[in-house]
Formats: C-alpha cells, sequence, structure tokens
C-alpha cells in the first residue's frame, strides 16, 4: 500500500510537472500566459495520431512531426493574435484562451471524438518495483520529465538563446539595448512552450485515449499547478507537481477515485486565498515598491 | 562618428526634444547635461533604437502615437529606422539610467547575457576585460546583481555593456545616487575605457564629477539645446556655471 503510494504519486506527480512545463516556461521566458495549452495537447496528440494511422509513418517520425507542428502553430499564434495585443495581459489571456477552446471545439466538430483515437505504448511491457506493477510507458515519463529538466537548466544557463531569453524575461529594455529582440525572443518562448506541451502530450497520451475532456483537463492542471508553484519559479512548479501529484493519489486511494479532480479546484482555491503569489512565486511589483 | 539633426520627437502633443543636434567624434567624451524631464533620456533611447522599437509596439495596439522628425547618423548612415539589434551589433550599445541589471541572475550570468550579439569566445574574452576593468566585481561574480549595491550595480551595468562590444557607449547618468568614492571608481573607467578608442556619450544631471574628463558638452533644458563647447567654454558662461557645476 504504501510503496504503491509512492510510486504511483511520483509517476503521477511526473505527468503533471510535465503537462504544466510547457505553460509555466512560457510564462517565465515572456509573461506570456498561454491558455491555449489544451488546445495545443490535443493538437499534438490528434496529429501524432493522422501521422501514424492515415499517413503511416513511422512512429519515431509521426512523434517528432507532431512535436515541431505544434512549435510552429504556437509561433504563428504568437505571429498573428498575440503580437498585436503584446503587454495587455487580459487580452493575451483571453486571445489564447479563445483559441485553445477554437482547437479543441474544432476537434469535436471534425468528428474526433470516439474510442479509436489512442497512441500505442513506445514500448510494451511492464517492470515490478517495490512491489508494485509499473508499465513501461510510465517509465519513459518519468525519464522524459528527467530529461527535460536537465535539458531546459541547460539550455536556460548555457546557451546563448537560452541566456538572451532570461534577460528578456527579467528586463525588456534593457535586453534591448544588449541587441536581443523582444518579439522574436517572445515568439521563440511561446513555440518553445508549445512544442514541450506537445511533448507532454505524445509520452502521456499513450497512457490513455485522446479525448476531447483532456484537453480541458490539460488546461485547468496547468493553471492548477501554476498558480500552487508560483508561475514564473520553476522550482515552485516542481514542488507544486509533487504536491498536486500525491494528493491525487492520496485522494484516490482514501477517498475514492471521483475526488481526484476536486484536488486541483480546492489546490487554487486555497492557494489564492492563502498566499496569491504561489508557493514561491512573488509579485515583482510589491518587491520593486519596497 | 554620431551625428544627430534637428530631432524633434513628440509623445501624442507634447514635444519631448525640440530640433536637437549634436555630434560625437571618434575617441571623445561627450557630456550632455540637462535636469530631469530636459530630454536627456529621450535622446539617448533614440540614438539606441529604444524609441523606435516603443513607436512600432504602440502603433502596433493602438496606443501613445509617437512622431519622430530628423536624422541620427551613424558613420555616415542614417539609422533611425534601423531596429535596436542591428545598432548593437554595429556597435551602439546603452547603458540606461538606474544601474539596469538582471536583478534574478548572477554577475557572470548578466555579463554571458550581454554577449548576445558576439561569439562565445569574443564574450569570454571580452568578460575578462570586465573584471580587468572592475576587480571588485570578480568575487561578487556568482552574486545575484538584485543583492549587489547600487555602485556595484552600475559597475555591472557598464561592464554588460562592454561585452556587448561598444564602438559608442552611451551612459545615462551613470553617478545618479552613488557615493563620491564610487563616482571617482566610474570616472576613472570611462577614461580607461576611452583609452581603448571607444567613443562615449554621457548625460548628467550635474556636471563636476565629469567635467575633468569630458572633451565636449552639451546643455539642455525642456528639449532644446541651450549652449554646447568644450568643458572651458561652459564654465565660461554664468549661467551654465551656477546650474551645472554649482559655482
Amino acid at each position: 500500500m504504501f510503496a504503491s503510494i509512492l510510486v504511483n504519486g511520483l509517476v503521477n506527480s511526473v505527468i503533471l510537472i510535465l503537462t504544466a512545463l510547457g505553460f509555466s516556461l512560457t510564462f517565465g521566458l515572456s509573461r506570456v500566459a498561454n491558455f491555449a495549452v489544451g488546445g495545443l495537447y490535443l493538437f499534438a496528440g490528434f496529429a501524432a495520431w493522422i501521422f501514424l494511422r492515415i499517413l503511416g509513418l513511422p512512429y519515431a517520425v509521426a512523434i517528432l512531426l507532431a512535436i515541431i507542428l505544434t512549435g510552429i502553430l504556437g509561433a504563428i499564434i504568437y505571429q498573428v493574435l498575440l503580437v498585436r495585443v503584446r503587454g495587455i495581459e487580459l487580452s493575451e489571456v483571453i486571445a489564447t484562451f479563445a483559441v485553445g477552446v477554437a482547437i479543441l471545439e474544432t476537434f469535436r466538430w471534425a468528428g474526433f471524438v470516439t474510442y479509436e483515437f489512442n497512441l500505442p505504448s513506445f514500448f510494451k511491457g511492464r517492470l515490478e518495483i517495490l512491489g508494485t506493477v509499473i508499465d513501461y510507458q510510465r517509465l519513459i515519463v518519468i525519464g522524459v520529465g528527467l530529461f527535460l529538466a536537465v535539458a531546459l537548466w541547460w539550455f536556460t544557463h548555457h546557451t546563448k538563446i537560452g541566456l538572451g531569453l532570461r534577460g528578456i524575461a527579467q528586463d525588456e529594455h534593457t535586453a534591448l539595448t544588449l541587441g536581443i529582440e523582444s518579439d522574436w525572443a517572445a515568439m521563440l518562448s511561446v513555440a518553445i512552450g508549445s512544442a514541450l506541451t506537445a511533448v507532454a502530450a505524445v509520452v502521456i497520451l499513450p497512457l490513455g485515449i485522446i479525448s476531447i475532456n483532456v484537453g480541458y483537463e490539460v488546461l485547468l492542471l496547468a493553471i492548477a499547478v501554476s498558480v500552487l508553484g508560483g508561475l514564473e519559479s520553476t522550482v515552485g512548479l516542481v514542488i507544486a507537481g509533487l504536491i498536486l501529484g500525491y494528493a491525487q493519489v492520496l485522494t484516490a486511494n482514501f477517498l475514492g477515485p471521483q475526488w481526484m479532480l476536486v484536488v486541483y479546484l480546492a489546490a487554487i482555491v486555497t492557494v489564492l486565498a492563502v498566499r496569491p503569489s504561489g508557493l514561491l512565486g512573488r509579485f515583482k511589483e510589491i518587491e520593486e515598491r519596497v | 562618428m554620431l551625428k544627430v539633426r534637428n530631432l524633434s520627437i513628440f509623445y501624442e502633443n507634447a514635444l519631448a526634444l525640440n530640433s536637437m543636434s549634436l555630434d560625437v567624434n571618434a575617441g571623445e567624451i561627450v557630456g550632455l547635461f540637462g535636469s530631469n524631464s530636459a530630454g536627456k533620456t529621450t535622446l539617448m533611447n533614440t540614438v539606441a533604437g529604444l524609441t523606435l522599437d516603443l513607436k512600432i509596439k504602440e502603433e502596433r495596439k493602438g496606443g501613445e502615437r509617437i512622431t519622430v522628425t530628423g536624422q541620427v547618423n551613424f558613420e555616415g548612415a542614417d539609422i533611425l529606422n534601423v531596429p535596436p539589434s542591428h545598432r548593437v551589433a554595429q556597435g551602439i550599445v546603452l547603458c540606461r539610467e538606474r544601474h539596469p541589471v538582471f536583478r534574478d541572475s548572477t554577475v557572470d550570468e548578466n555579463l554571458r547575457i550581454s554577449g548576445y550579439t558576439r561569439t562565445r569566445a569574443e564574450t569570454r574574452a571580452r568578460i575578462n576585460q570586465v573584471y580587468d576593468l572592475f576587480p571588485h566585481l570578480v568575487r561578487l561574480r556568482h552574486r545575484r546583481a538584485g543583492l549587489l549595491s547600487g555602485g556595484e550595480q552600475q559597475m555591472l551595468a557598464i561592464g554588460m555593456t562592454l561585452v556587448a562590444h561598444p564602438r559608442l557607449l552611451l551612459l545615462d547618468e551613470p553617478l545618479l545616487g552613488l557615493s563620491p568614492a564610487m563616482q571617482g571608481e566610474i570616472v576613472r573607467a570611462m577614461k580607461d575605457i576611452r583609452q581603448q578608442g571607444i567613443a562615449i556619450l554621457v548625460t548628467e544631471q550635474y556636471a563636476r564629477p565629469i567635467f575633468p574628463v569630458i572633451d565636449r558638452g552639451y546643455v539642455m533644458e525642456n528639449g532644446t539645446l541651450i549652449t554646447s563647447g568644450t568643458g572651458m567654454e561652459l564654465m565660461d558662461n554664468p549661467e551654465v556655471k551656477s546650474a551645472y557645476f554649482g559655482m
């Protein structure tokens, strides 16, 4: 029992962190709250499905194409919609939310609603850890999560573009005086965030089916993790993922699985009431005033 | 090197800069003096391209209307419509007022971010030069920039502009809020920077601390050029002398 909670909680936590990673990264680098994340997640899933099942491409190619295509879609969303409302936060939220809903409802309209929409596991089989059976796909999820954590840290600390993006994130005008282009950087951050959401989609979706509701759940989850952890804090994201992941597994074990979704909502409401900037986030405006 | 001719800037209908003309020649340190709201920062931002960037972004979302007329020439070419990143690549680098640094990054990261337009090897060499110019920064290299004192942040901010490899360095009120000792340190650095062949345009409200190092100076009030000349010529103007030298 204890071991099963430990293992399943970890898997669940990594799933949450991975799902929210793209949303959090985009916000951290360009202050764009990309509420199209649910739509992008499903877009990646359905794109991979189409490449695999309709076009008959090899699975690895299908996945790679889906990730790249979702990144490009993110860039297009920025260039077409966000560039004009940049800096007007409410408009950015409305625009991205609308795009997300439009993507999801377009799939519903196009008939992507049956159980035939699913992605196969990367490898069949399972493993026993601490007496708990865990399939390979869940191990892959954990592996990808760890890999992305290291890769992103390296990207933002040791590459020119990553450093430039962090500069823009902290002080746009100073970054401009050093030759870093703010529009390009913002577009890139939305594109990278979208691609990361696609990575989450293609590794997590094989655990279930691809359905429209998953898109709305992803949106809710990304908000919950980000609100709990503090919007721009990476460490906060990880801690929030662990708290929510284990809270969900405990809830499912002791109260019943139907209560799992309530955990997100309870976390959002509690954090907003007690510590609105999140566990590790802070409101810059207040800091600057002191 | 830099030629500004009849530059006028309106924010909506408010005149920020009124037919301003100014020159900076290679290897010179030129002072630009004026009180708050004289238009110094507007001029600096326009030369660096920030005004253009702001104008484009405001137009895009239907915000404030910014009108720019006149000419800004850098080495013979009109740069008024050149985006800021290209100006940096050409060698115009601005150090904004109030020691702008990336507060959440370490000193070393700040310097590495600043090498954005340069190659990795070039950036590394330049960072070492910055540590030579400001040895004080060496032991702070792994500290977060937001935790440095005002003077240390100003050293870092100037160091960051140097990593971007300027040929014309624009320093907007670099001495603002610094202790006299720290002001002396910054002025010494300005001399060293000129020795490297970098021209400097520097603004200040109060001329005295940088007076010994400037070749020429301009005085502005309410967006308009009042007078200009060598340091000695400015000192001979009684009004300028009392307002900007406190004598």
